[in-house]
């Protein structure tokens, strides 16, 4: 059985109306049409769904989507800077953290949860923070000095 | 023209990648979009007694439910092994025995559960040696009525066969001063890229349109055209951005699959794997392995003669048979100069997923399983295991295994580079050790083909078939035909991996983009080159030969204030004989092997085309009381000829390293005795995360190739794949006392191995 309900995401608020047991990645990817957080597991393996609510990481296919009634989801696509790239976004780019990009939405919304809560986080503080997201591409050296680049330029 | 600088890399894909607006498969939706579900058979070796799938049918919601009954009865693969859906016999646990397409996957489960499925159990083929066994039964009854490729012998089980035999081995072991043999037997592991395949398909008319997360569209879709009898051309194969492969999203897999259920339910229909169906459908494993080394030394030290055998677990299909047992004697002879070599390899059907390649396909398992041997040599005889491979290890001019005498190459600079990064020799506490290996892989020359347009403002478009993956081959595209047209790599855009638009290429297979579409993408800028100079060469009343381009213009030698935009000239074409090159690019010849004879399963491969070479330095820390080992550093150097891209190609070579480490310590499949999977998930199976992984550092050994790649490259992608498993092993046996011969060296195994004697 649908229900209807409101999901804030990004700053925009969205009507939904689904079954109380979705999940909020499947919620994100098909009902409010944000494709950007990906799904690599659908049980809290791998962190490409990471998403923030209310600032904090979550792993959104394993968080049912009604339960974010009332709080702030954010997704990738809500870090942009204006038009521009946030600075991980660059130095992901930069530093040549991305290759195939599906572990990149995920390890963003990690890094960020991260350096909100702990600016100047030392390594071994943003190997255990990113932990939970799996790259199978980069070995995560890139990946990791875009992190420490963003927050030695904060 | 040889890029001055290696440019600061900003991949074209990228920003669509970091802010969440590139689309892969399973973001597509299609008006009217269907789900598919398959029924797996979950046993593995069983015959079908009834198959019933009328009920099926009739579930609300469900548009279609085909089995092997309902699409042409067609055998696929290298071996002919292959059918869409099972042919009444069960080969393995992740068999299709039917596909539903529905309006919800509640619908597509109510259809599946419907289904009639009933069987009788046939007993398991679990093991590659029993396998062997001569009353063993055949996983493929009738497979002497298959086609294959002439050079597959069949024998009993054995889906393929190779041998390799290069002067008297039997003689140079009798007259050797010392004798080792080693037995070591590695598990099989997956590919494991973090985006789960996802297959849309949608007729329109007689023609179909299929996006796929294929590594080799134009292999998915020759397969679907073979399978489906359809025409190559109304078959179209689109992959959206594609979330990592190594290898598992190579061959045909699903299209066929889908496009059967579209064109039956008359809708769009769309699959995404779960990560279980990742883990036990796709013909794409990596094989176990059991490899058996005999070598024998001179008494001073160089390797006389070497005797090796391998055995790998084919799975139930062949995917790739009929090239593994090749590359694995490869492999296990090694890139050493020994003039008495002999090796056989056999690839082994049995109720196992099948064997497909992954990154490197054979090598890391059978180099392993060498260079721990090569360890165990150099011991035996009192040797510093790193001056024992600076002496046998071949370098420019030297003469290989196979008899191939190679040109310049860079291995001795890469071990000397990766041991002198390392601390290796340093005092170093005594639960810490640092291992070496060499590693080598060759390089597959292919057709392949691009198209280039420069448009009336002077802006290109590069139209290529060849495929990106992730690891920016062909992102680096641009690069190369700015540098001949005297253009920005800005200045293009790329329009690629669809079937219908771009010319013919293998895929992101073998590491060949850059080396086989390179070239083609500089052949078809050197066309416009032509064009431009000509251009150029009226207006500025100068000859052709005269003109240069650069920065974006076209001027006389010497003059470059007097010059033509490229724009003005790509204006005035636009009117006439426009801008358009095409380019193929003859593939380099594969070198000789004169003095080697392969009686059989001979690929043609004895002779390595650019070979690519490797050392790998690992320092480790070994927990004794728990058999925990963890990897401290990494240093590697490569032999990749020049490197084109600096950035993409470290890439490469840290997410290699960090899936070697993975493969060293932790990553297996580990079956039950009924030949299922037991660990078909993320926390189970344990791939490497940011908190194991350690600094790795890198040193290109930029050997000139020439008549390879473009500006001298060679490929880069599967290489650092290769000696990682290798060097930690060679580190822990140091610290054991005597290597661990089971791969991965789980804890459990490093533990036991120090419990035997002699550690
Ligand atoms: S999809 Fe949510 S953790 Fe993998
Ligand atoms: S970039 Fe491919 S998984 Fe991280």
């Amino acid at each position: 059985m649908n229900e209807a309900y409101e999901l804030d995401v990004n700053g925009v608020r969205y009507p939904i109306n689904a079954a109380m047991d979705r999940n909020l990645s499947s919620v994100l990817r098909t009902e409010v049409g944000l494709t950007g957080t990906k799904e690599g597991c659908d049980d809290c393996e791998c962190g490409a769904c990471m998403v923030l609510i209310d600032g904090q990481p979550v792993n959104s296919c394993s968080y049912l989507a009604a339960q974010a009634q009332g709080r702030e989801v954010t997704t990738v696509e809500g870090i942009l800077d204006g038009d521009n790239l946030h600075p991980l976004q660059r130095n992901l780019l930069e530093e040549g953290g991305v290759q195939c990009g599906f572990c990149t939405p995920g390890m963003i919304m990690s890094a960020q949860a991260l350096l909100t809560r702990n600016p100047s986080p030392t390594e071994e503080e943003i190997r255990i923070g990113l932990s939970g997201n799996l790259c199978r591409c980069t070995g995560y050296q890139r990946i990791l000095a875009a992190v420490e680049r963003t927050a030695a330029e904060s | 023209m040889v890029i001055a600088e290696s440019p600061r890399f900003m991949r074209a894909d990228g920003p669509d990648k970091v802010t969440g607006s590139g689309r892969y498969t399973a973001d597509l939706t299609l008006t009217g979009m269907l789900t598919a579900k398959f029924l797996y058979a979950g046993v593995s070796h069983a015959r079908i007694t009834k198959l019933d799938v009328t009920a099926a049918r009739h579930v609300p919601g469900v548009f279609a439910v085909l089995t092997q009954a309902d699409v042409p009865d067609i055998r696929y693969g290298s071996v002919a092994d292959r059918t869409l859906f099972s042919d009444g016999v069960i080969r393995f646990e992740g068999e299709v025995v039917a596909a539903v397409a529905a309006i919800d996957t509640k619908s597509a489960q109510a259809a599946l559960d419907a289904i009639v499925f009933e069987y009788e159990e046939l007993p398991v083929i679990n093991d590659v040696e029993a396998a062997l066994e001569p009353d063993t039964p055949l996983v493929h009854e009738n497979w002497a009525t298959y086609d294959a490729d002439d050079d597959v012998s069949r024998q009993a089980n054995v889906a393929s066969f190779t041998s390799i035999t290069r002067g008297d081995v039997d003689a140079a072991l009798a007259g050797a001063d010392r004798v080792i043999s080693s037995r070591y037997v590695a598990d099989a592991s997956h590919a494991v890229p973090i985006e789960p395949r996802g297959v849309v398909a949608q007729w329109e008319g007689d023609r179909v349109t299929i996006w796929s997360s294929t590594q080799v569209p134009f292999q998915a879709r020759d397969g679907v055209c073979e399978v489906l009898e359809l025409p190559t051309n109304r078959v179209r194969i689109i992959v959206p951005h594609l979330g990592g492969g190594f290898g598992g999203k190579c061959g045909f897999h699903y299209e066929a699959h889908i496009a059967a259920l579209a064109r039956a339910s008359r809708r769009p229909v769309r699959l995404v794997f779960s990560r279980e169906e990742e883990f036990l459908a796709p013909d794409r494993r990596r094989e176990g392995m059991i490899i058996e080394v005999t070598s024998g030394l001179n008494a001073d030290g160089t390797i006389a003669g070497r005797r090796s055998r391998v055995l790998l677990d084919n799975g139930a299909y062949s995917s790739d048979a009929a090239f593994f047992p090749h590359m694995a004697a490869m492999h296990a002879l090694g890139p050493y100069k020994i003039d008495h070599v002999h090796a056989e390899a056999s690839s082994v059907y049995t109720n196992h997923q099948p064997s497909g390649s992954v990154r490197a396909p054979t090598a890391p398992q059978a180099c392993w399983a060498l260079e721990s041997h090569t360890d165990e040599l150099a011991k035996a005889i009192g040797m510093d295991p790193v001056a024992f491979r600076q002496l046998n290890a071949v370098d420019t001019g030297a003469t290989g295994v196979t008899g191939q005498v190679y040109d310049e190459i860079g291995l001795q600079e890469c071990i000397r580079e990766a041991v002198a990064a390392s601390a290796y020799g340093d005092e170093l506490a005594d639960d810490e050790a640092v291992g070496v290996a060499i590693g080598w892989w060759p390089t597959f020359p292919g057709a392949s083909g691009a198209y280039i347009k420069v448009d009336s403002d002077g802006k290109g478009v590069i139209i290529t078939g060849a495929q990106e993956c992730g690891t920016g081959a062909v992102m680096t595209l641009p690069y190369l035909a700015a540098a001949e047209l005297g253009m920005a790599p800005e200045d293009f855009e790329l329009v690629y991996q669809d079937t219908s638009v771009g010319p013919y290429d293998v895929g992101a297979t073998g590491s060949q983009t850059l080396l086989n579409n390179g070239r083609a993408t500089v052949e078809a800028a050197r066309q416009i080159a032509v064009q431009l100079k000509q251009l150029a060469a009226e207006k500025l009343e100068a000859s052709p030969d005269d003109i240069v381009l650069n920065g974006g213009k076209a001027f006389v030698a010497g003059s470059p204030d007097s010059g033509v935009t490229i724009a003005e000239l790509a204006a005035i074409a636009a009117d006439g004989e426009m801008l358009l090159g095409r380019g193929s690019g003859a593939p380099p010849e594969t070198p000789e092997a004169p003095n080697t004879v392969s009686c059989v399963g001979d690929q043609g491969m004895n002779g390595w085309a650019g070979p690519q070479f490797s050392c790998h330095a690992v320092r480790i820390r070994l927990d004794r009381d728990t058999g925990v080992v963890r990897v401290l550093e990494v240093n590697t150097a490569h032999d990749s000829g020049v490197i084109i891209n600096q950035i993409g190609a470290s890439g490469q070579v840290e997410g290699g390293v960090l899936m070697g480490i993975g493969q060293a310590l932790t990553e297996r499949t580990v079956y039950g005795a009924d030949a299922k999977q037991m660990n078909a998930g993320l926390l189970e199976y344990k791939l490497q995360t940011m908190a194991d992984a350690p600094p790795i550092s890198i040193h290109f050994a930029e050997v000139y190739t020439p008549d390879m790649g473009p500006n001298g490259s060679k490929p880069i992608a599967e290489a650092p794949n290769v000696a990682t498993a290798a060097a930690i092993s060679n580190a822990i046996a140091k610290l054991v006392g005597k290597p661990v011969r089971l791969l991965p060296m789980t804890a459990e195994r490093v533990w036991e191995t120090l419990q035997e004697d002699g550690a």
